[in-house]
């Protein structure tokens, strides 16, 4: 499942919908919920604006998904973004990853997040207490992140066979 | 959508620097990216360096290297903040 909305989320119900869409198939569930912060290193934040490229962005999250299952060991995934404006400690996006086995749904999971920050057409503005605006710009360490990835060998099981 | 032209989105901080978010540009010839982009800077100055902009060819990343062609639908951004 892939949503890209507005409104909040509920994490608890969408992890309750994966274990039970699953049907006792996961032995494992691994969730990440990422939060509006304080972004500024020398001022506060006061609220976010992101805005997306509807239809690309969809379809970029779900290359990222079918990629995850083609590398570790997937049984299903929930993918909710939100767009619009966030203020402080909000909940931004959330990723469900059920799997057989812990391993494989921690490392789908960081890859999504990891992926999906420097692929999924997202961009965010941020607003400060002062008044200030600025289009938050990418961070060196996320693009090094995602780049480490492509040096991470294959599961031996998911790997072809001669 | 005509075979002369490719319709152009903006987004974030580029549709605020462009004043648009979409337009239709003609286009009667292949050009490569980069070759559309010095035209897209010539257009819109307040957009150099264009070099550090990226592109979405029909809703998919591309290089600069790549053949825009006419119908196409391109869209120019700053590199990706979501998560």
């Amino acid at each position: 499942m892939i949503v890209v909305q507005q409104a909040d989320f509920d994490a608890a119900a969408l992890t309750a919908h994966l274990r039970s869409s699953t049907e006792g198939r996961a032995g494992s569930i691994v969730t990440f919920t990422g939060y509006v912060r304080d972004y500024a290193q020398d001022a506060s934040t006061k609220a976010l604006f992101l805005e997306h490229y509807p239809g690309m962005c969809e379809r970029e999250i779900e290359s990222l998904c079918t990629e995850a299952r083609s590398r570790w060991n997937v049984l299903d995934s929930i993918v909710v973004h939100r767009v619009g404006e966030l203020h402080l400690k909000d909940q931004i996006v959330f990723i469900a990853i059920a799997s057989a086995h812990r391993g494989d749904a921690f490392s789908a999971c960081e890859y999504i997040i990891d992926a999906l920050k420097t692929r999924a057409p997202f961009w965010k503005r941020e607003t400060l207490t002062s008044g200030e605006q600025f289009w938050v710009q990418r961070r060196d360490s996320d693009t090094r992140k995602t780049a480490l990835w492509n040096e991470v060998p294959l599961p031996e099981e998911n790997k072809e066979k001669p | 959508m005509n075979g002369t032209t490719i319709k152009v989105l903006y987004f974030a901080q580029v549709a605020e620097l462009t004043g648009m978010r979409e337009e239709q540009w003609p286009l009667p010839q292949p050009v490569s990216g980069t070759t559309w982009l010095s035209q897209l800077e010539t257009r819109y100055p307040q957009l150099a360096p264009v070099k550090r902009l990226k592109l979405a060819v029909n809703q998919y990343h591309v290089s600069h290297g790549t053949l825009i062609q006419p119908g196409d639908e391109v869209a120019v951004f700053e590199p990706v903040t979501g998560g």
